[in-house]
């Protein structure tokens, strides 16, 4: 068994390359670590459902014609929504779905991305390493 | 299977909650600086009529170069805000 002291420059063994791909590893893993999907849809459904029902609570407040008018424009894409106290919990219901599909699909759609890149770029290190293999036969 | 394969199917990135507010709060800042400028610059008998709607909102705000400034600060708030919770929210569940 050798020690790693004992081994010379420009002869890696198997575990001294594996010492240091460990060493390595939080690097890798900070570049190509997944985002926690669930979390991102979480995080996005209540960012956008407080956005909306703040915009409502400030629409409510003001109670101004054009303020009414500016925040039922909503309504054409939030089924339901108003600005009312109803509207309120409508959307922070339409705003978390909105939020989570969003946060989530970009989760996936980032993993996904990071894994067919991840899987490109292994097989074309299998394809260098093994490309001079029928030379040693 | 490698131990960092291994490492690397159990970790999930954690996000910067305060870098990802700044990140946010300029680009939100900027698109309304933009917006707002491009607006002014586009001129018209109606300058804005939608945007302008941003008023009831943000005090203050209107479209015009002065707004515009207005509307960035305004906007960098929100951003921050929205980031440093985006963050905050993520990282919680995240980790447990």
């Amino acid at each position: 068994m050798s020690s790693i002291s004992e081994i010379k420059p420009g002869t890696t063994s198997d575990s001294v390359q594996h010492l240091q791909d460990i060493d390595d590893s939080p690097v890798l893993l900070r570049a190509f670590a997944p985002l926690h999907s669930f979390a991102m849809g979480i995080a996005a459904g209540v960012v956008v459902s407080a956005l909306l029902a703040i915009i409502t609570v400030v629409l409510l407040l003001r109670g101004t014609d054009d303020a009414i008018t500016a925040g039922s424009l909503l309504g054409q894409f939030f089924w339901g929504y108003s600005v009312s106290l109803r509207g309120i919990f409508i959307g922070l219901a339409w705003g978390f779905a909105l939020g989570f599909v969003m946060g989530y699909g970009f989760a996936l759609l980032r993993n996904a991305a990071v894994w067919l890149w991840l899987t490109l770029i292994r097989s074309r290190a299998e394809m260098d390493q093994y490309s001079d293999f029928l030379d040693h036969i | 299977m490698y131990p960092e394969e291994q490492q690397l199917e159990r970790a999930v990135i954690l996000l910067n909650g305060k870098l990802l507010g700044i990140v946010l709060g300029f680009l939100f800042g900027t698109g309304l600086f933009l917006a707002t400028n491009f607006l002014v610059l586009k001129g018209g008998p109606h300058v804005g009529a939608h945007l302008g709607l941003l008023g009831q909102f943000f005090p203050g705000y209107r479209v015009s170069f002065w707004g515009s400034i207005v509307g960035f600060l305004y906007m960098f708030v929100v951003g921050m805000i929205m980031g440093v919770v985006f963050g905050a929210v993520y990282n919680k569940i995240a980790r447990a």
